[in-house]
This record gives structure tokens, sequence and C-alpha cells, in this order.
């Protein structure tokens, strides 16, 4: 699907300096601890995937700045909630389990569109607060 | 993480009448620093705008103080919503809870946002 607005000009993408282009043991890809699938570095859409395509799983492995592989946790962080940006593209928006930190990350274009179709729906599952902003309120 | 002279005298206990408030850094509403269900706000209920006063990677006080935006909804276990800020100077997130007297159109707007614009068309989700 093409995007749908293509005249707006995005930033470009941060260069990425770091890992796995050494060509040392998994140099070209990595292994989700979630599913334990091979996921290839490359993404369409992204230059910067840090997720499993498939269960969305990402490990826990930068401190501050992306890709700067500075974390001492190395937890494996979920899916908690997803972000839209002002300009429309979808962020996941993960939680490490061991430490609680949150960090942000586009989607790819081969992500498991049920599985964000899921994380986007699940605030809308319990209706309460539904309820009382749409029919109580007004 | 949003009222400036947060300290520990004043997580006491609530049956101590608190009249101590803060200033939204963005809608300028002067709120109540006890929510009306107990526990101490860190947004505002009108804006939901908070306030980068806590670091929360490295732990103790930030030195940002920049304002911190609301960008998502996340949903708890328990079914509890928690509000995800991102501070629009150093990009850090953080999770709060939502109050009872939060502002509900603004939640439900945030939490409906990624289906007005989804990155792949949603009618294939009608033959599964």
């Amino acid at each position: 699907m093409p995007r749908r607005k293509p005249s707006q000009q995005r930033r470009p993408q941060r260069h990425k300096d770091v890992l796995h282009g050494s060509g040392r043991h998994r140099g070209h890809d990595f292994r989700c601890v979630g599913c334990r699938l091979d996921v290839p570095l490359d993404a369409p859409g992204t230059a910067h995937r840090n997720h499993c395509p498939t269960c969305l799983t990402s490990l826990h492995v930068d401190h501050r700045v992306p890709g700067d592989r500075a974390s001492d946790c190395h937890g494996r962080m979920e899916a908690l909630s997803l972000a839209v940006r002002p300009d429309g593209e979808w962020m996941i928006i993960h939680q490490c389990l061991s430490c609680d930190e949150l960090s942000a990350n586009r989607i790819a274009g081969d992500d498991n569109a049920l599985a964000l179709i899921r994380l986007a729906l699940r605030p809308l599952q319990d209706g309460r607060v539904a309820h009382g902003a749409l029919l109580t309120a007004l | 993480m949003s009222s400036n002279n947060t300290g520990p005298q004043h997580t006491t206990a609530h049956h101590v009448l608190s009249t101590e408030t803060f200033t939204c850094i963005r809608c300028g509403l002067t709120v109540p620093a006890l929510a009306p269900d107990g526990p101490r706000r860190n947004h505002c209920p009108s804006c939901l705008h908070s306030r980068h006063v806590l670091d929360h990677v490295e732990g103790g006080a930030s030195t940002c103080g920049s304002r911190m935006s609301p960008i998502s909804i996340a949903v708890l276990r328990t079914g509890d919503w928690m509000l995800i800020h991102r501070c629009v100077g150093c990009d850090e997130l953080t999770s709060n809870p939502v109050c009872r007297d939060d502002n509900q159109l603004i939640l439900m707007r945030m939490a409906v946002r990624p289906l007005a614009e989804p990155p792949f068309p949603l009618e294939a989700f009608g033959s599964l």
C-alpha cells in the first residue's frame, strides 16, 4: 500500500553505525526472544528494526539513545500500546518486563497486522471508560 | 512528576487536608495536587499534559523540566488505563495511571487515534 501523504517531506532516519555490520556471529539477523523466529535485519519501511515482526517482542539493549547498546538489562520488552505520530505513523511502545523501562519504535512494513490491530483495540476492550466518556458525560 | 515542590513530607497520610496546587505548564489551569480518589496527580486533568521533573531511567530528579505530552493509552492486566507521556525536550517516555476526573474525551480520542489512520487497509479483517 503506498504511503498516504507522499507530498510531505519526512525527516530522514538517523544513520545507524552500531552492531551487526561487522560480520560477526548473527551479523545480519537476530533471533526473537519471544517466538525464536530468525528475523533478518532488512525490513521494509524502516532501517531500525528492533522487534520481531510476528510477536512484536523486543530486547532491552539500548539505554537512552536508540542504537547505543549501552543498557545492562537485556530483559524482554513486550509491546504495551500503540502511539500515533502527528504525521500518522504508528509507533509501538515497548515496556521492559524486568526493569519497566519504556521505549518507542516505528512499525515496519512486515509487522503482523493482526497483532497490531489487537494492540490498537486493547483500550476499547473494556467498555467502562467508553461508556463513561461517550454516554454519561454528554 | 508535575508539581514543582515534590517532597517527602507531602507523601504522608491523606487524612491531612491538602490544599497544595500546581499550575499546568500547558493550559495554565490551577490543579489540586491530590486527586479526589487519593493519590498524587502528575498531569493536568484538563489537557493531560505533565512536566518532566523525575528521571525514570537514572532515578531521582530530572534536569529537563520540559512539558510532557500524552501520546498513548496502555492497558494493564487489571483493565486499568495508563497514560503514556513523552517529554517534548528529551523524548523520555513515562507511564502514569489515569485519574478518575481526567478529561474523558481526550482519553477516548487517544484510544481510537490509531484506528483513524491505519497503515494498512482494515477491510481484510472483515473476512477473518
